[in-house]
């Protein structure tokens, strides 16, 4: 479904992505697993395609300069500096970490933002859908979206997601400081999500053991470069996999 | 690795990382690369009077002066403080009043008169803005903004200092190399101050305060104290520049609140790069001149002046100073990746 190949993206000198090949198939859930500052989030924006905003912002100001190589192929597609907007209408979505949902709209409304390249009848299915999936929300529908809790400003950002009806939705760190109960919950919705929507999921995470159960194959990023990849047990069963992002 | 991929390798050049420590005393190829800039700068404005054709011309560098003065104020607060300001027409509305007022009734010359307009019209305006500072970003700005209005409908609605003919003889400069050298040498003088100023403690704390106010008052630090000494600090620079062009012009009247001195910094920050302090001035050394120069055109005049910047956003949005400054300290190559 999609496949990176030699992606390599400087920030001025600094290289952020080394090389790194990613691929991930139909109906699957792909995770990439590193520490901080392994590259996982300009992996997520390369994917969708914010880093070119980001590229052209710096440039604006006089900033660092992004340099970006390496080519995406997306359904048979070359979406290769393709702007995130026309990505999305190509159905990859982000869901950017730390959430940023947007603070001052209420749950209703940022979910109708989200919805925003979907179709009414599509976005009324969806909308159900995602409240049956998350009931936690249904209650909240009208409370603003800066006064909610983390678990469920992720199930919002979530949520939102869903409503561009995304054919390959990237998480981007979804359990980012959320007890290992509401991480529990999401990791069971984002499984579900897979099988009902038949869509595909990168899903990116520093540890890596609330998540593994549910992929199917997974990439370890480690100084920008990917230095594994394997299923689920291959990656179990390598003692360096074990202790570095299992804690075992 | 794929071949023929290639991009633009961004280094800093040798003389700038050896100038950096004390070895810039080492070589004198060294040492003009770290005093050059500085020496051109300073130089060039104390020339400045002696090249200029015509009395006309003179009176223009005071003026640029002037603005120069408030561009710097305007980019210290909003880049090192983070508190928008408009208050131009007010520092200088201030500053103006009270020279023109000590000068006209005191009899106290210029050069008592700018010093003492400099403190006490900063004491003033901080103490005006006070009550404003938990206020950021364009908030804090309407406020600025609202100042030199409200000003000047009460000088002209009670009559008061003058009313709508403002104070007239105030005393001027007797000597005109004296008139702009002092401008000249303040202009230099606050530049390389505000510089030192920003990377002393207190500098880093006024930075700290633009990022994150709720950090700095969890660190312990009073906030208000330091918004309060930032602002006493820019404001003094637009008192001073009002105290001047009420000596300059021999008369303080409404004009000097007028909307031009709260607008022209902002452009000249932009244009010079903001966040950078000398561009700035050079903004204001570039935008003022064009404006004399393109009365050529009439009313057409401000249609041109839009234009030029309108293209410095678009197309160099960084600021000249942003720009220059990366071409003299880095290098770019082509390498392979």
């Amino acid at each position: 479904m999609l496949e990176a190949s030699g992606l390599m993206v400087f920030y001025e000198n600094m290289l952020a992505l080394n090389n790194v090949n990613i691929y991930c198939g139909e109906n699957q859930i792909v995770g990439v697993f590193g520490a901080n500052s392994a590259g996982k989030s300009t992996l997520m924006y390369t994917l969708s395609g914010i880093i070119e905003d980001i590229r052209k912002k710096e440039e604006m100001a006089g900033g660092e300069r992004v340099n970006i190589l390496g080519e995406i192929q997306y359904l048979g597609q070359d979406i290769t500096g393709l702007k995130p907007s026309q990505r999305a209408k190509k159905g990859i979505v982000l869901c950017p970490e730390r959430r940023r949902i947007f603070k001052e709209c209420n749950v209703m409304e940022n979910l109708r933002i989200g919805g925003y390249l979907a179709s009414s009848s599509q976005a009324k299915n969806t909308m159900d859908y995602i409240f049956k999936t998350f009931p936690a929300l249904e209650k909240l529908k009208k409370r603003v979206g800066g006064f909610l809790s983390g678990g469920e400003q992720q199930m919002l950002a979530i949520g939102r997601a869903l409503m561009a009806q995304p054919k390959l939705l990237l998480l981007d760190e979804p359990l980012l400081g959320l007890s290992p109960l509401v991480q529990a919950v999401l990791v069971r919705a984002t499984k579900e999500i897979r099988e009902e929507k038949g869509l595909s999921i990168i899903i990116t995470e520093q540890y890596a053991r609330p998540v593994l159960p549910i992929v199917d194959y997974a990439f370890v990023l480690e100084n920008g470069a990917a230095v594994m990849e394997g299923d689920r047990e291959e990656l179990m069963n390598n003692p360096d996999v074990r202790s570095a992002y299992f804690g075992v | 690795m794929e071949i023929g991929h290639r991009r633009k390798e961004r280094l800093d050049r040798g003389v700038k990382v050896r100038t950096e420590g004390l070895y810039a005393l080492m070589s004198w190829r060294e040492l003009g690369y770290l005093t050059m800039p500085r020496l051109v700068l300073i130089i060039g404005m104390l020339i400045l009077p002696l090249v200029m054709p015509s009395m006309y011309w003179q009176r223009v560098i005071s003026i640029v002066c002037i603005y120069a003065l408030l561009s710097l104020s305007f980019d210290f607060l909003a880049h090192f403080v983070g508190l928008v300001s408009l208050g131009g027409a007010f520092f200088i509305g201030s500053g103006g009043y009270i020279a023109a007022i000590l000068n006209t009734i005191l009899g106290l010359p210029p050069m008592v008169s700018i010093p003492i307009s400099t403190l006490l019209g900063a004491v003033i305006c901080t103490l005006f803005l006070f009550p404003c500072l938990p206020l950021r970003g364009v908030y804090f700005a309407i406020i600025t903004l609202m100042f030199p209005l409200l000003l000047g409908r009460v000088i002209e609605a009670l009559d008061i200092l003058g009313g709508t003919d403002g104070i007239l003889g105030v005393g001027s400069f007797t000597n005109s190399w004296v008139e702009q050298y002092f401008i000249i040498l303040m202009v230099l003088f606050y530049l390389f101050g505000m510089r030192r100023l920003v990377n002393l403690d207190i500098g880093l704390v006024f930075r700290a305060v633009m990022d994150n106010d709720q950090a700095v008052r969890a660190s312990g630090i009073n906030l208000t104290y330091y918004k309060t000494v930032a602002v006493f600090i820019a404001s003094s620079m637009g008192c001073l520049a009002g105290g001047y062009l009420a000596h300059i012009y021999m008369w303080a009247g409404l004009s000097m609140f007028a909307l031009d001195f709260s607008i022209l910094p902002i452009a000249a920050t932009v244009i010079g790069g903001s966040g950078t302090l000398v561009g700035p001035v050079l903004g204001a050394f570039i935008l003022v001149p064009i404006s004399e120069l393109l009365r050529a055109f009439g009313t057409l005049r401000i249609v041109f002046y839009a234009l030029i910047l309108l293209a410095f956003i678009v197309f160099r949005s960084e600021g000249i100073m942003v720009y220059g400054q990366r071409k003299y300290q880095q290098f770019e190559k082509w390498v392979k990746v």
